[in-house]
């Protein structure tokens, strides 16, 4: 399969096909990921550049491991060092970029469209490394990766993403590939968090997480930022554990061996039990290792030459 | 002196809309009729010799009163770079407008006499569109205290708002309603709570899902109607509805008006264009407050529009640099250069798809405006000024940056092809804009 997109902004541009692609891609990339020397020289001589404008430690590693496997130079765009601190518009950093030969620029903004933006002037490949409240697509698909890994596929399986929806970028772009693989998508938070627009996404939407338990085979937690009690959003992190909390107790509702999820950072206590977090159900690390695996296939598919036949 | 042949003149506060000529004298509409015959014209004009009258041919043409647009940032003094008060009333002419109201969130912002008499000034040099200035209801735009409503109206002032800004006091938007009383004059308000606008940056809904942008719910704009019009109505006071956008706006209006209140309500036209599902990620232009609303909505206005319930149609002419609205949507400032494509776009898409003759325009545009805000025009009557819009329903032309005459370029239908376009313009009398010197 020739890989088509000069960009990766969000999943909806993926067809069924394209995804199950990436995924494939990425299960000989985990391998390299396991031996003792992880360094492949496919990229040899490609420059990535790295454009975080919103904090992140585990995105940014994740892309940065991967592209030095793959052998690709990296330059690590850092904000607060860089001209963007003295006010230089995304306009003029992306023409910057492109004076430079970038082959890949990896961004992550606070604002919605901001690598949209940035793909139409650039010549240059574009990866979307989370925008504002818009997507992130590669988290998307590392959770893919491992709900594949651990139930075979995606046809009737039931997903339960629980929390802080209205904010969560992941959990849009989730549901748009979930609900494209063939599975079925429940999004569960209190109506401050979860408004009935997102219903345009094809998921269901609830209130009720215990009554949406039985018969998940995998339930996401989202990360609850702790700024949205001071806004009302949600009058406390008490009550909002009470009603949304994943405890081991919880999980044993839904009948099943169910795969528990967190895109992390987590707030251990508030969005999930530490126990439940750190239990034998919790794929949570796994989601970390296969983000470099699909990272490294995305890279490899966008820049490396388009196939499959990767270089051992 | 100016003859206007064989033209079709809309005049619907003279109940015409027929086929005929115009005659001008001394800068004032002299007689208007069916065809004159050269004799009449030298009897009227009083002159030995008809190559001392301007003659023009307005075959397939349509003669209007000047538009009047109650709505139009021109940005001077202080924003120069984005518009100034010559370039914006350079493309309110090109655009078919002769008369327009400047909005006073300038830098400073219009809350002194001196500041009004400045910008009358300015527009007379100019010398193109008349303006005539709405001043600030609270000083600095701060809310608080209200400004000398009578010493400005005194210096030119023909209505006060806070445009761009909603007053978030009741009790401030009471007192002004009560002491504008003196000047006669309505309060144009800026509906807009800000707590529930938030961050929002376009319409709450299934669009702004998609796209990941925060949304501003409708409420925040008819909560704020609901507001101004009780207080109008127990105050007795006059208060101009600013960018209706909601179907709920449109229910209180109604009843506002059955109720008596003195109310009247505009529509921009961009909320009778485009919806919240033409907002697109990467095009700032589409990005406006209020914010492009859902599609019932825009049924409502139109119907609105037709039986009454609003009385105006008004540009919200807001230009922007290029620099301030190429970055990422959310960080881009809110606002639409409308002025010299938006009769064009309402023609397009409103008149030629039957949804609003063009008497209809007429008197939204201009016979409303000027009666609402006691301006002169608004009319082909003898006697009025000849402010006059000769308009070509078969003028086609791109919209480029270029051809502009407006500093900014910030509207939707850069790079696009619009039809039916004002081909002349005249301010009392005075030609102001001739495409066919373009």
């Amino acid at each position: 399969m020739q890989w088509m997109h000069k960009d990766l902004l969000d999943i909806d541009n993926l067809t069924a096909q394209e995804i199950e692609h990436i995924l494939q891609t990425a299960v000989p990339m985990k391998e390299v990921l396991a031996r003792p020397i992880k360094k492949l020289p496919t990229l040899r001589g490609k420059s990535i550049a790295l454009m975080f404008y919103e904090s992140s430690t585990r995105t940014r590693t994740s892309f940065e491991t991967a592209a030095k496997i793959l052998g690709a130079d990296i330059t690590n765009f850092s904000v607060a060092q860089s001209s963007v601190s003295k006010g230089e518009s995304l306009l003029d950093t992306a023409k910057t970029l492109q004076a430079m030969n970038i082959d890949l620029v990896v961004i992550r903004h606070t604002s919605s469209g901001a690598p949209e933006f940035l793909a139409e002037w650039l010549t240059a490949g574009v990866i979307n490394g989370g925008d504002g409240q818009h997507a992130h697509p590669t988290q998307a698909l590392l959770d893919y990766f491992t709900i594949k890994d651990h139930l075979g596929g995606f046809k009737g399986k039931k997903i339960l993403i629980i929390g802080d929806v209205l904010h969560s970028r992941v959990a849009r772009s989730n549901a748009l590939g979930l609900k494209k693989l063939g599975a079925e998508v429940t999004f569960i938070g209190p109506p401050t968090l979860l408004s009935p627009e997102m219903k345009y996404l094809g998921v269901k939407i609830s209130y009720d997480l215990d009554k949406e338990l039985p018969g998940a085979d995998a339930v996401m937690a989202l990360r609850l930022q702790l700024e949205r009690q001071q806004s009302g959003l949600v009058p406390s992190i008490r009550e909002y554990n009470r009603l949304y909390g994943l405890t081991r107790e919880r999980i044993e509702k839904t009948g099943k061996p169910t795969i528990v999820m967190h895109p992390g950072p987590m707030n251990r206590g508030v969005e999930i039990a530490s126990d439940l977090a750190d239990s034998v159900q919790s794929v949570i690390e796994e989601q970390v290792t296969n983000g470099v695996a699909v990272r490294m296939a995305l890279i490899y598919l966008m820049i490396g030459g388009g196939t499959a036949n990767v270089v051992d | 002196m100016l003859w206007i042949k064989n033209v079709r003149m809309v005049d619907p506060s003279q109940g015409i809309s027929a086929i005929g000529d115009l005659l001008v004298k001394d800068g004032r509409i002299a007689k208007t009729g069916e065809r004159f015959s050269e004799e009449d014209v030298l009897a009227v004009l009083g002159v030995k010799k008809i190559n001392q009258v301007d003659q023009v041919e307005g075959q397939g043409k349509y003669l209007f009163p000047g538009l009047i647009d109650v709505h139009v940032h021109l940005r001077e003094p202080g924003q120069e770079d984005k518009e100034d008060i010559q370039s914006g009333t350079r493309a309110a002419v090109r655009g078919g407008f002769t008369s327009i109201l400047a909005m006073a969130n300038t830098k400073p912002v219009v809350d002194t006499r001196a500041m009004v008499e400045f910008v009358r000034h300015q527009a007379q040099r100019a010398g193109k569109a008349r303006v005539y200035p709405v001043a600030a209801v609270t000083k600095g735009f701060l809310g608080q205290e209200l400004v000398e409503m009578v010493d400005l109206k005194d210096g030119g002032a023909v209505a006060f708002s806070d445009d761009g800004k909603g007053i978030q006091s009741a009790e401030t938007m009471r007192l002004s309603l009560e002491y504008a009383k003196l000047t006669g004059c309505p309060i144009i308000s800026h509906c807009e709570d800000n707590n529930l606008a938030g961050q929002g940056v376009m319409r709450k809904g299934e669009a702004s899902a998609r796209l990941g942008l925060k949304g501003i719910p409708a409420s925040a704009e008819s909560v704020m109607v609901a507001r101004d019009v009780l207080i109008a109505g127990e105050t007795g006071g006059k208060v101009h509805i600013a960018h209706v956008s909601t179907k709920e706006s449109v229910w209180i209006l109604r009843a506002a008006k059955k109720l008596g209140i003195d109310v009247s309500a505009e529509v921009n036209p961009h909320h009778l264009l485009f919806t919240d599902e033409d907002v697109k990620l990467t095009n700032a232009s589409y990005k406006v407050n209020p914010p492009l609303a859902g599609r019932e909505d825009q049924e409502a206005l139109l119907e609105g529009l037709l039986d009454g319930t609003i009385d105006m149609l008004a540009t919200d002419h807001a230009p922007h640099t290029w620099e301030e609205k190429t970055r990422p949507f959310a960080e881009t400032p809110f606002g639409i250069n409308a002025l010299e494509t938006v009769l064009a776009a309402v023609w397009q898409e409103l008149v030629l798809k039957g949804k609003m003759n063009i008497e209809k325009v007429v008197q939204l545009w201009s016979v409303n405006p000027a009666c609402r805000f006691g301006l002169e025009g608004g009319t082909l009557r003898a006697g009025t000024p000849a402010d006059l819009v000769l308009f070509d329903p078969a003028w086609r032309e791109i919209i480029t940056a270029e051809s502009l005459e407006s500093k900014a370029q910030n509207t939707p239908f850069l790079g696009k092809e619009l039809q039916g376009f004002p081909i002349m313009t005249w301010v009392g009398g005075k030609i102001v804009m001739n495409r066919d010197h373009n």
